[in-house]
């Protein structure tokens, strides 16, 4: 008996984070959809998923939202190894890494803002550094610098605002 | 999990959060008085900055100083047939005596004692030189000159000394003498702008007339400063403050130049061989204020560039205390006292400083 | 609709970021102030244009046509009719208060900007 109730709620919390990251999926695919004002300024909406995840869940399912959303993003946008998904995962991971440093942070002081904010940060930071070392290697790029890092203290605040109250209006409630 | 919660969020985001983007706008720059004109005078850019004049009175001071410039120009110019410089030239080659003005009496009467001063290395007198060597056109080709005509005007030792005035005639004892203010035109143009200025009261000016500059006042609550060019290089190898009345001035052999046969002839003839100067590649001066400062930058430093292996000692029979000579590996020599007013753009930049 | 307040140390992080937005917006958008050319053909300005462009101009003068490269961040005299090159042997210009010169054809490019260290050059 003891053995069939785990297996339900591991069930169960599989098909939470499944549905999670089709929702991580699906806000991906809106943002590559609708276009944006500046090429590479996106709100980063998927990644209250990820920060959503890692607080109901852990990080290696954070970790596991994130890159499936998007290696399946890529697949289905048909990008999948083009510089786009390049980007894509460059942003992600290292979004993954400043998140798994920024866990050592007290929980009563630094909350969802703070993970969303440097998460943002990490992002933007990996993909200039890709973009300026592959894509476009001359020193054009540099006055971009300070736009992307003011969109992203913009949208990084507003994605941890949001996942704050998400977490809050939703306790216990994966 | 409420899907309409996120999207209500996701297109609602709270308004004070857009104040974040207005925070850059800290940037707002006020419009100094600077008036700034370029022209092209004496076969070189002439470039006139204002400062702390209206734009209308400013345009008027450096028109003026333009005009002048340019009567100058039209007066003393070397080799275009016509000019009071030409039919001076003329003269002196028939033997003849002509008239004079009182002002360019004056600038054959200071030519000659700098000339004098410098031992004869600067000597305007050398125009054939000049024109042998084909510096006498604003196009001019690389040319090889029959040694025998260089041995010839050489032998023939023109001198400014050789020029006598009476009474508003000149007329030169060598037939040989045919002037080319080239190295002295600019010099005194700038002494001329200079006391113009001055009398009109400017509050600051800056006036460059190929590369050799005078300051007039301040540029505002800071003296005028100038960048020297790197000989070799694109941008400035210094910059220096000059202060109300000071002038600079540079001789380089990058200036007006050809190559042939992998080596460098610059416009600076050496009036004892008939050659262009070699081995140095630049000597800039840096000349206190006074009445001929302008004069001063543009023919004192010929003499230590011709001569420059014994730069510190024609720098003192100049005159001049701050020079500095780069030699033509670049190494740069200086004197102390112009080592302490200039600032290089690499401080690291090795120094060969001479007291 | 109410958010949950950020807590302590999340105002420190909103705080750090935006203080370092405005200095990379201090930093790099000064440079990019600074980062003009201005083009001049006689006594009058040809064209005053930023450099953080890839683009050519043929800029007339008495002796034909100056070619002016403008190559992000950078630029120099491509060609030029004159016969000795001086202006196009000096190459890329890159800071500001460099000139190039092409004397017989009256077209100088200088680099502008803000923290041009000298008023005038001495050459």
């Amino acid at each position: 008996m003891t053995r069939s109730t785990i297996e339900i709620t591991t069930t169960r919390d599989d098909h939470r984070v499944a549905r999670l990251a089709a929702l991580a999926i699906m806000l991906h695919l809106i943002e590559a959809i609708l276009p944006s004002p500046l090429p590479g300024v996106k709100p980063g909406t998927a990644n209250i998923v990820t920060l959503y995840v890692l607080y109901r869940f852990d990080f290696a399912t954070a970790a596991w939202v994130s890159l499936l959303r998007v290696v399946a993003g890529s697949l289905l946008l048909g990008n999948f190894l083009s510089p786009a998904f390049v980007l894509s995962l460059t942003g992600a991971l290292c979004s993954l890494l400043i998140l798994r440093a920024a866990m050592a942070l007290p929980r009563a002081r630094f909350g969802a803002i703070t993970l969303s904010v440097l998460a943002a940060f990490a992002h933007i930071a990996g993909q200039l550094l890709v973009v300026r070392l592959w894509l476009i290697p001359h020193a054009g790029v540099a006055f971009l610098i300070p736009v992307f890092a003011a969109a992203a203290l913009f949208f990084g605040t507003i994605n941890g605002l949001i996942t704050a109250r998400l977490l809050r209006e939703n306790v216990g409630n994966a | 999990m409420r899907l309409k919660t996120f999207e209500r969020l996701l297109h609602r985001p709270p308004g004070f959060l857009l104040l974040l983007f207005l925070l850059p706008l800290l940037a707002s720059c006020g419009r100094e008085p600077v008036y700034e004109s370029q022209s092209y005078v004496f076969g070189t850019l002439v470039d006139i900055t204002i400062y702390g004049e209206s734009e209308e009175r400013a345009r008027e001071l450096s028109g003026h100083v333009l005009q002048q410039f340019q009567r100058l120009h039209e007066q003393l110019h070397a080799w275009q047939s016509g000019s009071k410089l030409d039919n001076l030239n003329q003269a002196f080659a028939a033997g003849k005596s002509t008239s004079v003005s009182p002002e360019l009496a004056g600038m054959l009467a200071d030519a000659t004692r700098l000339s004098e001063q410098s031992g004869g290395l600067f000597n305007p007198a050398i125009g054939h030189l000049i024109q042998v060597w084909g510096f006498q056109s604003d196009e001019f080709k690389p040319v090889e000159p029959d040694p025998e005509e260089v041995e010839k005007w050489v032998a023939a030792n023109p001198q400014m000394r050789d020029i006598v005035i009476v009474d508003g005639y000149a007329q030169s004892r060598n037939p040989a003498v045919r002037l080319d203010f080239g190295g002295y035109a600019k010099g005194w143009a700038l002494d001329y702008a200079a006391r113009y200025l001055h009398e009109q009261r400017v509050a600051g000016a800056l006036v460059n007339i190929g590369g050799n500059i005078i300051a007039i006042g301040t540029r505002g609550d800071r003296p005028w400063r100038v960048g020297i060019q790197h000989p070799r290089g694109a941008g400035a190898i210094a910059s220096v403050d000059l202060p109300d009345g000071w002038a600079i001035g540079t001789s380089g052999d990058y200036q007006r130049y050809f190559e042939r046969d992998g080596r460098r002839y610059c416009h600076i003839i050496d009036p004892r061989t008939g050659q262009p100067a070699q081995g140095a590649q630049a000597v800039s001066i840096l000349v206190p204020a006074g009445a001929r400062a302008g004069t001063l930058s543009d023919t004192a430093s010929k003499p230590i560039f011709i001569d420059h292996e014994h730069w510190r000692e024609e720098a003192r029979e100049m005159g001049m205390e701050h020079v500095m000579f780069i030699d033509a590996h670049g190494t740069i020599h200086l004197t102390a006292a112009m080592r302490q007013r200039l600032k290089f753009t690499d401080e690291h930049t090795p120094l060969d400083v001479v007291p | 609709m109410s958010f949950p307040k950020p807590l302590a140390g999340d105002w420190l992080v909103l705080i750090i970021a935006t203080v370092i937005v405005a200095a990379l917006f201090a930093t790099l958008w000064h440079n990019e102030q600074a980062g003009k050319v201005r083009i001049r053909a006689g006594d009058a300005v040809f064209a005053t244009l930023s450099l953080a462009q890839k683009r050519i101009l043929d800029v007339p003068g008495p002796l034909g046509i100056s070619r002016v490269e403008i190559d992000q961040g950078r630029v120099r005299v491509a060609s030029d009719p004159g016969r000795h090159q001086y202006c196009v042997k000096q190459g890329w210009l890159t800071r500001v208060g460099e000139v190039a010169m092409c004397l017989p054809n009256q077209v100088s490019v200088e680099l502008l900007g803000e923290g041009k260290a000298y008023d005038s050059l001495n050459y």
